[in-house]
């Protein structure tokens, strides 16, 4: 009935992100350099940003008002009892 | 009445703008509607963005939210519907430096029970030919809380702590995030991101009462909930069919114990150069938190210290199924800087397990790019 501590909660997910950012450091080393003139198809817009800022945050707010996961959006609270 | 001056001032700015200098910008005017069992949501928008010298970038916005609810949770009284409106500002300003980026940001909400500040600042380092990208951010905000909704005689007065009860209750959070993106080979690219929020304040609906045994009672719940999520993304074009592919996942843990797991993929169709078209599934389960109870025992704070109603508190599922075109004006044969302009309509499908309902989303949106 009480919920999870913040210290254990901190300590696990520091763990966990320097395990991933030591993974990622790895395999992005072993990446290929792209060079400029070859990322035509990364320009597109599918591959940047397929969402418009007005669609990705009405999304974000309803997600918000719907789910109990949300947050680290910035996105402001209030609307139809969304507390 | 200052928000309408603002949005009238900063129209009549854009719209002077255009007439004169040269940059690029573009403005966006999107309307949406929302509608479940009990709640319709009208939302009309309008974005901007405007470059400003040759490093600099000022994006704004400015939304309504019209919300028409019968939920008892938005106040409704007797399950009869009401309208309320909710007014949103925001700007942001990116600098560039070559390889490095930063910006900062505000926001305002405001709405007859809930008021919301936001400021927030980020930071973008290009590494490896800008085949790597790191970001950071942080950001606070400043929430006040009301039952200034409710339908009844009289405001009533909500308890912000246990023992302390006030008109108005003050809520914090403070946010930060990583995140990473990696291009992997000419069609495929990587994200990476990881945030982290603490909430310290009311944090209960001050219109929901949770039921037990021996009555209803006030919603009570904890007044710390520390949130962090890390999400992966993936994106891949195949140059033959135009296709592209974006798969993404977010695991979400807090220390109310709710997990989530949200998995998404997305498929956009090229239609040759002035049109493209989308579909995109999203699943989302989550577990309960650790004090909610669909029906508790006692309201006696020292049985049960908190209690709620708040079914985002449940464990449920939920399903999203979207479908998106979008056209360039140069499709239907227009010109200049019309033939540029993006139409745009989507349709959302959400398939809620929990008693909110089914939802229905619809959005149709005009981007129209300018020099000035």
């Amino acid at each position: 009935m009480w919920p999870r501590s913040t210290r254990d909660m901190v300590c696990a997910s520091v763990r966990y992100l320097t395990t991933l950012v030591m993974l990622m450091a790895i395999s992005a080393s072993g990446c290929v350099v792209v060079k400029a003139h070859q990322r035509g198809n990364l320009a597109k817009r599918a591959m940047t940003n397929d969402r418009d800022p007005g669609e990705a945050r009405f999304g974000q707010h309803a997600t918000g008002s719907r789910e109990g996961a949300d947050g680290g959006t910035g996105q402001p609270g209030g609307g139809c009892g969304c507390n | 009445m200052r928000l309408q001056l603002a949005s009238a001032i900063g129209v009549g700015a854009i719209v002077a703008l255009i007439g004169t200098a040269h940059a690029d910008g573009t403005v966006s005017v999107r309307g949406v509607y929302y509608k479940e069992r009990a709640t319709r949501v009208v939302q009309p928008m309008l974005d901007g963005s405007f470059e400003v010298g040759t490093r600099g970038l000022v994006v704004a916005h400015f939304l309504v939210d019209a919300i028409t609810s019968a939920s008892a949770s938005s106040g409704a009284a007797d399950a009869t519907p009401f309208t309320e409106k909710r007014y949103e500002g925001g700007a942001s300003y990116t600098h560039d430096l070559d390889n490095l980026r930063v910006s900062g940001e505000a926001k305002y909400s405001t709405e007859s029970d809930y008021i919301s500040m936001f400021g927030g600042l980020r930071g973008e380092l290009d590494l490896a030919q800008k085949n790597t990208v790191l970001g950071v951010g942080f950001g606070v905000s400043r929430d006040s809380i009301s039952a200034g909704s409710a339908q009844g005689l009289a405001t009533p007065m909500i308890e912000c702590t246990t023992g302390m009860s006030a008109a108005q209750c003050p809520l914090t959070a403070t946010s930060m995030f990583l995140s990473a993106s990696q291009i992997l080979s000419p069609n495929a690219i990587a994200g990476f991101t990881y945030d982290i929020s603490g909430l310290k304040g009311y944090q209960a609906n001050p219109y929901r009462s949770a039921l037990a045994d021996d009555g209803f009672a006030a919603e009570r719940h904890p007044n710390w909930r520390l949130r962090q999520a890390v999400a992966a993304s993936l994106r891949y074009y195949w140059p033959r069919s135009q296709t592209t592919f974006i798969g993404a996942y977010r695991f979400y843990r807090d220390n109310w114990e709710v997990n989530a797991h949200t998995p998404e993929l997305r498929i956009v169709q090229a239609v040759g150069r002035t049109a493209d078209a989308s579909i995109r599934y999203r699943y989302h389960t989550q577990d309960k938190a650790v004090f909610y109870r669909d029906r508790y025992t006692t309201t006696d704070i020292s049985v049960n210290r908190y209690l709620s109603d708040d079914v985002k508190l449940d464990d449920f599922t939920n399903h999203l199924f979207q479908a998106k075109l979008g056209i360039l004006g140069e499709a239907f044969g227009m010109s200049g800087r019309w033939a540029g302009a993006r139409f745009e309509g989507i349709l959302e499908y959400v398939r809620q397990h929990n008693r909110f309902g089914n939802a229905i989303i619809a959005h149709v949106a005009l981007t129209v790019p300018f020099e000035y």
